[in-house]
């Protein structure tokens, strides 16, 4: 409403063109007041001033009220914003939003029409879109197929048989997931094991004088090692050694269950007498 | 590990006390190894003067109406008590092939074959299962009130009084030989009326009423955790219609059920589209309303005819028997996990708990006591355990979180699979299959586990 407003007044002011012409500075004499004191109207709107976006926001109440003539100099700026904004892409009325600062920032959740990418095609990924140096780019198919799932788990989508989804995520080579997944995490743990280790070492020979290859051959630091190795696998974060106590408790908890009846007749045999 | 805890399990099974002093020997000796103590209970039994056994099975659903038909062919006195003999249970309906077989059924109770599946999973991947069927295997879909109706009138035709009545209570017996009184109001097929208060002396009860059973409580047998399933039948049209004529769905996610799964099943001339939920029961309209936006291309234009909700128990109460009352089905809680089936494990829990007391009453001329039906136990968790078991750990790994539900479908494509999966539910019996697609099977398995958890960290990233 306030844009509006201030759009009739900005036309009243001067002709449309003078605008597009000189986009970012206000050099058209008679407007020259309008434009300060549009800025003004619309700097407390905005939680921070971005002098990229003054011609975005100045355009935009433009591109409501005026006709198409000025609206294709205009288009430029918006589409390169939108872009930004994976999909969907926001309802075209971006002047009408009522975001005035960072129209970038907000996605509107509105009437979406459900999840569409170039590269997914016919229920699954074109691998051949995905293409980098004459291979198969695996880490943006990953990416790709994360973006899917988050698009999905967010917007559930009704599962059509006419575009059935046939993805299978093995098509990925076991090498790609490696090198992606394990290998890092792999450098983290050994270097964690590495670190621990050494200390250990030095500890022992400093307390008991025994070599690391004498270290090696004792049955306790073996056990010791292999304890720390273990630990090191399993607990890689503190909230892990709760997660490893429940789930001990989950795999026994259904036969419980299912023994509670016997139980209480041990119980019960001692006190009744059938 | 299986054997492990069936190991443990029958040394406290075999310690079934027949006298006091016997169990407090047998308290530790169960623990450490198995005694080869085999209680011939109920021949010590006193024989009945001049009369049979008298049995009363509360309750006439597929458990109890199993049940009284082998009771009464095993020539004992039999009443089965229902309250409302047209009830059509809420319930997905779905029997395996085995059922047919084991039962006696016909053909014609049975409204439609499904051969065909197909599993759904949180990002739409859909697999059809079903292609290792052989042209004789089936999923039958019946209508529970056919199904009850049938067994219950085969009942009859065996000797069984059916009696139409709602279950009170339950007087106890003040020692060993004295009778159970229950109370009931009968009905005699009048509906909307109090009923007349009567009372009916027996030897023995069965509880066969259902999961909010009646029975169990008066014997204080404990409650379980339990899922609330939630079901609307919609009726589609004719050619949305033809898709589902022998095919089910399954949708996991997160948005249908955080431990459950949607379903799409084929009735008689329209479809059940429903989900369950153990832990959030309070948000089921919610996972509702996403099961039919899941389903929504193939049920476009239906009308919902019905709705209706059912609990359905998620494992056995603490205390399935006491005294000389057992409970069996619904009641003693015999639902597997995963699937959610019962129907099958009623009607054959029902049969295995009245031969039971069959043959520990030498066909209903000797009194019983709690070892006689302690068989029934014996032999129920004996023969099933493996497939409870299986069931829950299959839950337990694949219905965690959406990764592990994508892998489960990813799973689903692979034929060896589809073929174990099947064997084992129409059959009823854990297949063991060949160790070294077993071995492929695991590693399979792992690597969809791997991969969809390593796509729900990049997910995760993307949040942040």
């Amino acid at each position: 409403m306030q844009l509006q407003a201030m759009s009739t007044t900005m036309a009243s002011f001067s002709p449309p063109s003078r605008f597009t012409a000189t986009p970012s500075s206000s050099s058209s004499s008679s407007s020259q007041h309008s434009i300060p004191h549009l800025l003004n109207a619309f700097l407390p709107l905005r939680p921070r001033p971005r002098p990229k976006n003054t011609p975005l926001l100045l355009f935009s109440p433009l591109k409501a009220a005026s006709d198409n003539g000025v609206g294709t100099a205009v288009e430029l700026p918006p589409p390169t914003e939108q872009q930004a904004v994976p999909e969907p892409p926001p309802p075209a009325a971006v002047g009408t939003n009522g975001s005035v600062g960072g129209a970038v920032a907000e996605e509107v959740k509105s009437v979406v029409s459900g999840f569409v990418d170039p590269r997914w095609v016919g229920g699954t990924w074109d691998l051949k879109q995905f293409q980098k140096n004459g291979n198969t780019d695996w880490d943006a198919v990953i990416d790709a197929e994360a973006r899917r799932r988050k698009w999905l788990e967010d917007n559930p989508e009704s599962s059509n048989n006419e575009n059935p989804v046939v993805f299978d995520t093995s098509i990925i080579p076991w090498w790609a997931w490696m090198k992606r997944f394990h290998l890092p995490e792999a450098e983290l743990l050994n270097g964690r094991a590495a670190m621990v280790g050494f200390f250990m070492a030095y500890l022992v020979d400093s307390l008991t004088g025994v070599g690391l290859v004498d270290q090696m051959n004792n049955f306790v630091c073996k056990t010791l090692l292999f304890v720390a190795v273990v630990g090191v696998l399993l607990i890689r974060k503190n909230e892990d050694v709760e997660t490893l106590k429940k789930l001990w408790e989950e795999t026994t908890f259904y036969d419980k269950q299912w023994q509670a009846t016997w139980q209480e007749d041990e119980n019960s045999s001692t006190s009744k007498k059938e | 590990m299986n054997s492990m805890v069936l190991k443990s399990f029958l040394g406290l099974r075999k310690s079934s006390p027949e006298t006091s002093h016997f169990a407090v020997h047998q308290k530790h000796a169960a623990i450490s190894f198995p005694q080869k103590l085999k209680v011939i209970a109920g021949k010590t039994s006193p024989k009945l003067q001049g009369r049979n056994l008298r049995v009363a099975i509360v309750g006439g659903g597929p458990a109890g109406g199993s049940a009284a038909e082998t009771l009464a062919k095993g020539g004992i006195e039999t009443f089965l008590i229902e309250r409302k003999m047209d009830n059509c249970k809420p319930c997905g309906g779905a029997i395996p092939l085995c059922m047919v077989g084991e039962f006696d059924l016909p053909l014609d109770i049975i409204d439609r074959r499904v051969t065909k599946m197909k599993m759904i999973s949180p990002s739409n991947v859909a697999v059809d299962i079903g292609r290792t069927l052989k042209s004789h295997e089936y999923i039958g879909m019946v209508r529970r009130e056919v199904l009850d109706a049938y067994l219950r009138d085969r009942a009859k035709e065996n000797g069984a009084t059916i009696i139409n009545g709602l279950f009170l209570k339950m007087d106890m017996p003040k020692d060993k030989n004295s009778p159970y009184v229950l109370h009931y109001s009968g009905y005699d097929g009048k509906t909307g009326g109090v009923g007349e208060k009567r009372t009916l002396e027996v030897d023995v009860v069965i509880g066969a009423d259902g999961a909010n059973s009646r029975v169990a409580k008066a014997i204080d047998a404990g409650d379980y955790e339990y899922a609330i399933a939630f079901q609307e039948r919609i009726k589609i049209p004719d050619d949305k219609m033809v898709y589902y004529e022998n095919l089910a769905e399954m949708y996991v996610g997160d948005d249908v059920s955080p431990d459950f799964y949607g379903w799409v099943f084929p009735k008689c001339d329209h479809v059940a589209v429903g989900t369950g939920t153990v832990t959030h029961k309070a948000d089921i309209k919610k996972f509702q309303l996403a099961t039919r936006k899941r389903a929504e291309d193939k049920i476009n234009g239906g009308k919902i005819i019905r709705v209706e909700a059912h609990p359905i128990p998620e494992h056995p109460r603490p205390r399935r028997l006491s005294g000389r009352v057992a409970l069996v089905g619904d009641a003693a809680g015999y639902v597997t996990k995963c699937s959610g089936e019962g129907i099958y494990f009623a009607a054959k829990s029902g049969r295995m708990c009245a031969e039971a007391i069959v043959e520990g009453s030498e066909n209903g001329k000797r009194m019983v006591n709690e070892g006689d039906l302690r068989m029934y136990l014996e032999k129920w968790d004996k023969t099933y355990w493996p497939t409870y078991k299986v069931l829950d750990v299959l839950q337990k790994v694949f219905y965690r979180s959406n990764p592990a539900r994508e892998a489960f479908v990813e799973m689903c494509a692979d034929e060896y699979v589809q073929k174990m999966t099947f064997d084992s539910y129409l059959y009823k019996t854990v297949v063991p299959g060949n160790p070294l697609e077993d071995l492929k099977l695991a590693i399979n398995t792992i690597g969809s586990l791997v991969r969809a958890n390593a796509i729900r960290r990049e997910m995760d990233k993307l949040n942040v």
